[in-house]
């Protein structure tokens, strides 16, 4: 990944739309250039030897059999048939799909009401986006900690508080019928202020008159926000689609402190195999293999997202 | 998760303050807003709650917290639990780990990402597209895509932790300050964000500059980085607030108490002490605190920072 060469001598530098494609250099050039790639290589060589090595690593350590104490044993095709006939990865991956579902469409459409309610030019606006956003700066595991409590079935503040309404309490984390739906109560809670917030910076561009010309025609608030805000927010909505499923996609410190992933592997996620397959059975190849299963399903839904909301616009 | 549904009903119960309306309409609307407001306070407060209920259970007494049906607010403030929690684990040491590690961060961040940020957005030279495109793609790695291979990487550093020159025989990087700065200390997102900080100024000053003869890196350091001091702030402190917040990481190569950072003890008390709430939601406010005060003082910022890259 780490290019030091020096370009010497005649080059086409690329589009360059001043100077003549091409003319010999004249010392200050040279050096022009040579500071270019005396800056970048710091960077160049961190995210070498940190990002593009391991990426590739990883795709090759999935084709083999390591556990860090012997060298790697190339085992092919293996792992992915282990995978695959893995019941446990199938059941992390159909939770990682429903996390994601719940976190981030349903998310987005309730961060996007949030939005536009803020948008109103309403007083305590900025206390309410200051709120809302709140969760996403603090840390998960910090979060998680004090979910677990709420959650705690006795002295926990959820159980109370339903009590007061006489609804009968659960044993949320414990039981595996409500255990994905408080990871994914936890996870949407943090994750709306961030999905708000890019929404707010949107609005701020959408045409007023849009507005105002619909309201002459008589249109109604709700038939607003469905003809003119979520059609003109598209380009928004492709970058929060694609962030926050790559941030869903990788959960893992709330499951690692609220459930480590049981009762039963109703939360574990794919993130979650990875690391127990990693860390705790010191797998590693097969580690890798998940994570590039984990990497094809990113990039996969990253795909769809990009269709259902650029298709017709 | 307050959803909200600003109806509009003809119901005439809410009376607004100030003039008295002329049409229907502004009645309408003050209701609406009313409705509004209820809504969305609502929503604040569900995101507020858990934050005071925290703080709350930090002080209560532990006869206080074995109560049933639990007490929302404390019946005595015990604040000498924080002094007792730090007694309880080293929650001082692993804030001031934390703080080392988001420190040294954060400056690597600024320092290394910012020029090769600057040198991306203003300086030509051969191979620099290519050097761009890797960089937009790096932007698109999960972290879970790296993880094994970066671990391996740290722990058969050459000739480090007993290490020959080819890796063997020792622990490498694991359990050192090393392990837990440098691999996080760049990310392609923050040399993006910096490339994009830079392409915004004009060309002209660059211009200037170079006839007058000034180096390349006085350009960098005197002329264009001061122009950009907002974004500076922006990376700066997403870089540490990302930092403080990292788990995987530090728990991944580091077992020593001396090296563990505040989230990762966190974890360490509660599974290690499951009964000891109040201690545990001390140490949660203490790493959280800081978080918060450095979001709200410098919000601005912050939401620059979210708003053009979306990272968490």
């Amino acid at each position: 990944m780490s290019r030091t060469e020096t370009p010497a001598g005649p080059t086409q530098v690329l589009p360059a739309p001043v100077r003549p494609p091409k003319r010999t250099h004249s010392p200050a050039e040279r050096k022009l250039r040579r500071s270019g790639w005396l800056m970048v290589l710091p960077a160049l060589l961190h995210i070498g030897l940190w990002t593009a090595i391991p990426v590739v690593a990883t795709f090759a350590l999935g084709f083999t059999d390591y556990n860090v104490f012997s060298p790697p044993r190339w085992i092919g095709l293996d792992n992915y048939v282990e995978i695959v006939q893995d019941p446990v990865f199938r059941k992390a991956t159909w939770n990682t799909i429903q996390y994601t579902f719940w976190t981030v469409p349903v998310s987005m459409f309730i961060a996007l009401v949030i939005a536009v309610a803020l948008n109103q030019g309403l007083r305590l606006q900025k206390w309410y986006r200051t709120a809302f956003f709140l969760p996403q700066v603090t840390a998960t595991v910090a979060i998680a900690m004090v979910w677990l409590w709420i959650f705690n079935p006795q002295q926990g503040l959820l159980n109370a508080f339903l009590g007061v309404f006489g609804i009968p309490g659960q044993a949320w984390l414990a039981d595996p019928d409500w255990a994905l739906w408080s990871v994914i109560l936890v996870g949407a809670w943090q994750g709306i202020g961030i999905k708000m917030l890019i929404y707010i910076a949107a609005l701020q561009n959408v045409d007023e008159s849009l507005y105002e010309a619909a309201s002459v025609d008589g249109a109604s608030t709700v038939r607003k926000f469905f003809a003119i805000t979520v059609p003109m927010l598209k380009p928004a909505t492709f970058f929060v689609l694609v962030i926050s499923i790559i941030n869903a996609f990788q959960v893992f410190d709330q499951i690692y402190v609220l459930t480590d992933g049981g009762p039963a592997n109703a939360t574990t996620m794919m993130t979650y195999e990875v690391y127990r397959s990693a860390f705790e059975e010191f797998r590693m190849g097969m580690a890798s293999a998940q994570s590039v299963v984990l990497f094809f399903f990113l990039l996969f839904m990253t795909l769809v997202g990009r269709r259902a909301t650029r298709e017709d616009s | 998760m307050a959803l909200l549904t600003p109806a509009i009903t003809p119901a005439d119960d809410v009376r607004p303050a100030g003039p008295p309306p002329r049409k229907h309409r502004p009645v309408a609307r003050t209701r609406n807003k009313v409705l509004l407001h209820v809504a969305l306070m609502l929503g604040a407060v569900t995101m507020i709650i858990p934050f005071v209920w925290m703080i709350f259970t930090s002080v209560k007494s532990p006869a206080e917290l074995a109560q049933y049906p639990p007490t929302f607010f404390p019946q005595e403030w015990h604040w000498s639990n924080y002094a007792d929690a730090l007694d309880a684990a080293p929650f001082g040491l692993y804030f001031r780990n934390s703080f080392i590690i988001a420190t040294g961060h954060t400056l690597i961040t600024l320092v290394v990402g910012s020029m090769a940020g600057y040198a991306l957005a203003r300086i030509r030279f051969r191979g620099r597209e290519i050097v761009f495109l890797t960089l937009v793609a790096m932007l698109m790695i999960p972290t879970y895509t790296k993880i094994v291979p970066q671990f391996l990487i740290v722990k058969f550093m050459p000739l480090f932790g007993g290490n020959d020159i080819l890796g063997q025989g020792g622990t490498g990087w694991l359990n050192t300050w090393w392990a837990l700065i440098i691999p996080g200390g760049l990310s392609a997102t923050s040399i993006f964000l910096f490339r994009q900080f830079y392409l915004s100024l004009p060309k002209e000053l660059e211009e200037a500059a170079r006839l007058d003869g000034l180096g390349e890196f006085r350009i960098f350091l005197q002329i264009y980085t001061p122009l950009i001091k907002p974004a500076i702030a922006t990376v700066g402190l997403l870089t540490f607030q990302e930092s403080w917040n990292n788990f995987l990481w530090p728990l991944l190569v580091t077992t020593t108490e001396n090296l563990r950072v505040i989230q990762v003890g966190l974890a360490v008390f509660q599974q290690l002490d499951n009964t000891s709430w109040h201690y545990l939601m001390a140490g949660t406010t203490l790493a959280t605190v800081p978080m918060v005060v450095l979001f709200v003082a410098a919000q601005k910022y912050f939401i620059q920072g979210f708003t053009s890259s979306g990272i968490k």
